[in-house]
């Protein structure tokens, strides 16, 4: 419990700065709406020339993507970005900052056991992405109260901020992985951003070019928000896929970390 | 010299990695490409449909997806992610390095002055970029000849990575004025990563809301797009002397505040 609660402290900082991006990327992006909405307008007149079979096979929604639950799928991509950053740098350092800092044989020493150690340190982790997240989810659901004057799409509105959380997750676990297999990690800043530009490179070129492939090798395809508005809910491959990863990462994470010679300096 | 030598070969492996990131950025995109044109689909037509915002956040804009240099407009802004990121995280950390490593004793009593170090651990870090930039050259105008032989996009090409070499020197430049102005060496990494995810997330605003030209001059990114320079068949003048501009201004801040710091042992 004491681990968990240093751990918070110190990262209380990284939380507060981490809150007030979101918070920020949720105002400047969704203030647009109203911009969004006239040019969606004449989108929708464009898709009601279409007969309603074709629609319906290309799964468009025209009334759901047009609505401001539409412009925030189409806008969280960034809200994701500025999340998993910040969760990969979390995970990474939960691990590597006690190599160092030279922190090591301080905590080691200790009469707990390396998994109490891990479970702590990553259940704050999370417990620092959740309140990030939760601040971000309110700022967002003010300024959809402020600017939407259409119909709310509750459903769909949580299910897009809730996948916030398992990308997030994802890339904790990821960033957990990594900081277990590297013997000292002298920048998590430069492993983190590079990892997570990474892989929003592969989603953004592979949307782009319109590759199914591509959905595989990158976390951010799991949970497209423009997906999920579309099928209204989770896909189910990915679904499975993340768990997968996220239980088998976390296991041999635990199980390298126990068995692995920890060097303090 | 021995301080240019050393910079030089504890990078190498970093940009050795970074360049088989842009490989596989230019190969997939270009590869797309080769795909497209192959099966003979008009793409053109596709994309015509989508509204404005949807194709701009792709990054697809104005540009003509139907030819070869359309397809590399697009990926353009993926280099200059990568681009940035390598350029940003090396200026960061090849100063701050000896704080975080502890080697500043041991460097700084050597019989050479502050300014010397500076300047060679600039130079290294210049040859890093130039590297990477003439990498990035190579790689797309062989990859361009291979998949795209009928256009001659070298033209191109060469246009887009002279901008996109001014880009790099913005943020190697914001990186090493970090370093010589944070207190603490890991500051200076994370301020710099901020003001590359600041950027980004500015020119995500500046195409999401399609309005907001003014903030342009805020976002390197902003700078040199892909779809005005091989329109123009230029690079905007201003915008050069803008980014030499201020990577003057934080070199300069650079050498000021480095000479004269309290470097923590």
């Amino acid at each position: 419990m004491n681990m968990f609660i240093h751990e918070l402290k110190a990262n209380g900082k990284s939380i507060l700065i981490w809150s007030c991006a979101l918070s920020c990327v949720a105002i400047l992006f969704l203030s647009f709406f109203s911009s969004f909405y006239e040019s969606a307008d004449a989108f929708q007149s464009l898709l009601e020339g279409f007969p309603p079979f074709v629609l319906k096979a290309f799964g468009i929604n025209a009334e759901i993507l047009t609505s401001f639950v539409g412009f925030y799928a189409f806008i969280f991509l960034y809200v994701v970005l500025c999340g998993t950053i910040q969760a990969m740098n979390l995970g990474t350092a939960a691990i590597s900052k006690e190599t160092t800092r030279k922190t090591a044989d301080f905590i080691l020493t200790k009469p707990v056991s390396r998994k109490q150690i891990l479970t702590a340190k990553l259940l704050s982790v999370l417990a620092s992405l959740l309140i990030t997240d939760v601040v971000f989810f309110l700022t967002a659901f003010v300024m959809e109260r402020i600017m939407n004057n259409g119909k709310t799409y509750y459903k769909e509105f949580i299910l897009i901020t809730a996948s916030l959380v398992c990308i997030q997750l994802f890339f904790m676990v990821l960033g957990f992985l990594v900081s277990v297999l590297a013997r000292k990690i002298k920048s998590v800043i430069s492993v983190s951003l590079s990892t997570v530009f990474g892989f929003f490179i592969v989603k953004m070129i592979g949307d782009a070019l319109d590759e199914e492939k591509l959905q595989y090798l990158t976390p951010f395809s799991y949970f497209d928000s423009n997906t999920i508005l579309r099928r209204g809910g989770y896909e189910v491959r990915f679904v499975i896929i993340s768990i997968v990863f996220i239980i088998l990462a976390l296991v041999a994470g635990y199980i390298i970390y126990t068995r692995k010679d920890i060097h303090a300096a | 010299m021995n301080v240019f030598i050393r910079e030089i070969k504890a990078n190498l492996k970093s940009l050795f990695f970074w360049s088989i990131g842009v490989l596989a950025v230019i190969a997939g995109g270009m590869g797309k490409y080769a795909g497209f044109e192959s099966s003979g689909q008009d793409i053109g037509a596709m994309f015509s449909q989508f509204p404005k915002e949807l194709l701009a956040i792709f990054g697809v804009g104005n540009l003509d997806l139907s030819t070869a240099a359309g397809f590399y407009g697009v990926i353009y802004i993926y280099l200059l992610i990568m681009a940035g990121i390598h350029a940003a995280m090396l200026g960061a950390n090849i100063l701050a390095k000896e704080e975080r490593d502890k080697t500043s004793e041991f460097l700084f009593v050597k019989p050479i002055s502050r300014q010397g170090i500076i300047t060679a651990k600039v130079m290294a870090g210049l040859v890093n970029v130039l590297l990477f930039n003439i990498l990035s050259l190579l790689m797309s105008i062989g990859i361009a000849a291979k998949t795209a032989a009928e256009e001659n996009l070298n033209g191109d090409i060469l246009m887009l990575m002279a901008g996109m070499l001014f880009f790099q020197l913005i943020f190697l430049f914001i990186g090493t004025a970090m370093a010589a102005l944070s207190p603490k060496p890991r500051a200076a990494a994370s301020g710099a990563a901020g003001l590359l995810l600041g950027s980004y997330l500015i020119y995500a605003l500046i195409q999401v809301s399609g309005k907001l030209d003014g903030l342009k001059y805020l976002s390197p990114f902003k700078y040199f797009e892909a779809e005005i320079i091989m329109a123009s068949k230029s690079l905007d003048v201003f915008f050069i002397v803008l980014s030499l501009a201020i990577s003057g201004i934080c070199l300069a801040m650079t050498y000021a505040r480095y000479t004269r710091k309290d470097l923590s042992v």
